[in-house]
């Protein structure tokens, strides 16, 4: 962080600290005394009203470009990929891309695929190992998000173990050890641009009337797409719906461990599904928190920011926030203004009408057939911080049909 | 073309600002201002704005 004037009595967050929980009592205790908190990397936003308008703020940028730099990674195959991300471009360039990606993610044409996100749900369901235990990760929620995706692209479901494999490894890039595991990161990579690359060829010979192709036409009749544009955005696709669908999975899961009248209530009335994501991902999202970074000098509430100024969204503390939410409750019925789970603005996540349909199907299917579902020995979690959830989640339940 | 935003809905995203620019744009306080009635010339951007809308708060009346 550059320059911005921090008054001393506001509250400070270790967020280095491996141990730092950005869920937990002294976060809350922070957001009580103030609306926003100093860290070691700039600014903490802990308010709904505060996170809400500086997320879409004029005067701020995605802020994660850096994030390579801060890790002493400054070049290589795996910054020039992450400085492709369209999370990580600005302007008409970034505007040109989404209007690229966009009609893949429409909400018409994810409706269509409903049957087969039910059927998948279903299936994995059957195929548990023991009748009234699962390893929630391993089970479901990775081959559900890996299929998911593969549904999405037109790839074969079969191959879903690449995706979930190469999508983890390079999920490594987003924590603490990225720099030591540098290695294995850019090796996941080339196996996922070896993969796109045969998907590219593939539709270039036998053109279908899928996303792909479209992207593979825009590349080759227009100017608006690059050939290493369309490598670089199909990676992007894979890797990131992987891991947020997968980790938000399990956060709903240990949500509902907590609150079984509501995961009852979920398995008698499954129109509810829908409003169950948006209720987990306003107490438990699996994005902590989002980043932006001041691109001039702005003064909110009183507060200098100068340019440069990363600003940290903290969402759980802005999702539970007493003054827009009252007492801690959670409720699937309950009508909420907007949670922040998907982002906001200009970079609002470009996959949301997927998870949120995907998730909105598989929550009930899975309420119905865990009754009383229960968290074992064995669990592991990322840290709480950043992106989070489970890595290994064994669930006992009482089988229901 | 006739157009509708509902503002109770409307999170100033600006998706649609990326969609169809001739029609939406975000102000400098960061909100969202429309031309209502846009030639129909614009109907497949106005059409994809709609569609990428987060909310979906656009309604094409005609």
């Amino acid at each position: 962080m550059t320059g911005t004037t921090l008054d001393t009595t506001v509250p400070y967050l270790n967020i280095a600290d491996p141990s730092f929980s950005i869920t937990s009592d002294v976060v809350h205790e922070a957001r009580e005394r103030s609306w926003y908190a100093r860290t070691n990397y700039g600014i903490a936003v802990l308010r709904y009203d505060e996170v809400s308008k500086l997320l879409k703020h004029p005067k701020v940028r995605q802020g994660s470009i850096a994030w390579p730099a801060h890790n002493g990674i400054t070049e290589g195959p795996f910054v020039d990929w992450w400085n492709s991300w369209i999370l990580n471009k600005e302007g008409e360039e970034h505007h040109r891309l989404r209007r690229l990606m966009n009609p893949a993610f429409s909400p018409k044409l994810i409706a269509r695929m409903v049957p087969r996100f039910q059927a998948l749900a279903t299936e994995l369901i059957d195929n548990f190992a023991e009748p009234d235990r699962c390893e929630f990760v391993s089970e479901f929620a990775e081959p559900y998000a890996a299929r998911v995706i593969a549904i999405l692209l037109g790839l074969p479901e079969s191959e879903w173990p690449i995706i979930a494999r190469e999508s983890a490894t390079l999920g490594l890039a987003m924590g603490v050890t990225f720099r030591q595991e540098l290695p294995k990161i850019e090796q996941a990579l080339f196996t996922l641009y070896d993969y796109v690359d045969e998907l590219i060829a593939d539709r270039r010979r036998n053109e279908r009337d899928d996303f792909v192709t479209r992207l593979v036409q825009a590349s080759r009749d227009t100017d608006k797409l690059s050939e290493q544009e369309l490598r670089d955005g199909l990676v992007l696709l894979i890797f990131g719906g992987f891991d947020t669908t997968r980790n938000q999975l399990g956060l709903a899961m240990q949500t509902f461990t907590r609150h079984p009248d509501q995961w009852r209530l979920l398995a008698e009335r499954p129109e509810l599904g829908r409003n169950a994501v948006e209720e987990v991902m306003r107490v438990n999202p699996t994005v902590r928190w989002v980043t932006r970074e001041a691109v001039e000098d702005f003064t909110f509430q009183d507060l200098e920011i100068k340019a440069g100024t990363t600003i940290h969204l903290f969402n759980e503390s802005a999702g539970t926030d007493p003054r827009v939410f009252g007492e801690p409750s959670f409720d699937i019925t309950a009508q909420r203004p907007p949670h922040f789970g998907f982002g906001g603005g200009a970079h609002h996540c470009l996959g949301h009408f997927v998870a949120r349909t995907d998730m909105s199907e598989a929550l009930p299917l899975l309420a119905k057939r865990l009754r009383d579902p229960r968290i074992l020995e064995g669990a592991e979690w990322l840290p709480d911080s950043g992106n989070t959830g489970p890595v290994r989640l064994p669930i006992g339940f009482t089988p229901g049909s | 073309m006739k157009i509708t935003v509902d503002m109770s809905l409307c999170q100033d995203h600006g998706q649609c600002a990326i969609a169809a620019p001739a029609v939406f744009q975000m102000n400098e306080e960061g909100k969202l201002v429309y031309e209502a009635n846009p030639d129909d010339s614009l109907r497949e951007e106005v059409e994809q704005a709609a569609d990428v809308c987060p909310v979906q708060a656009i309604f094409i009346e005609d």
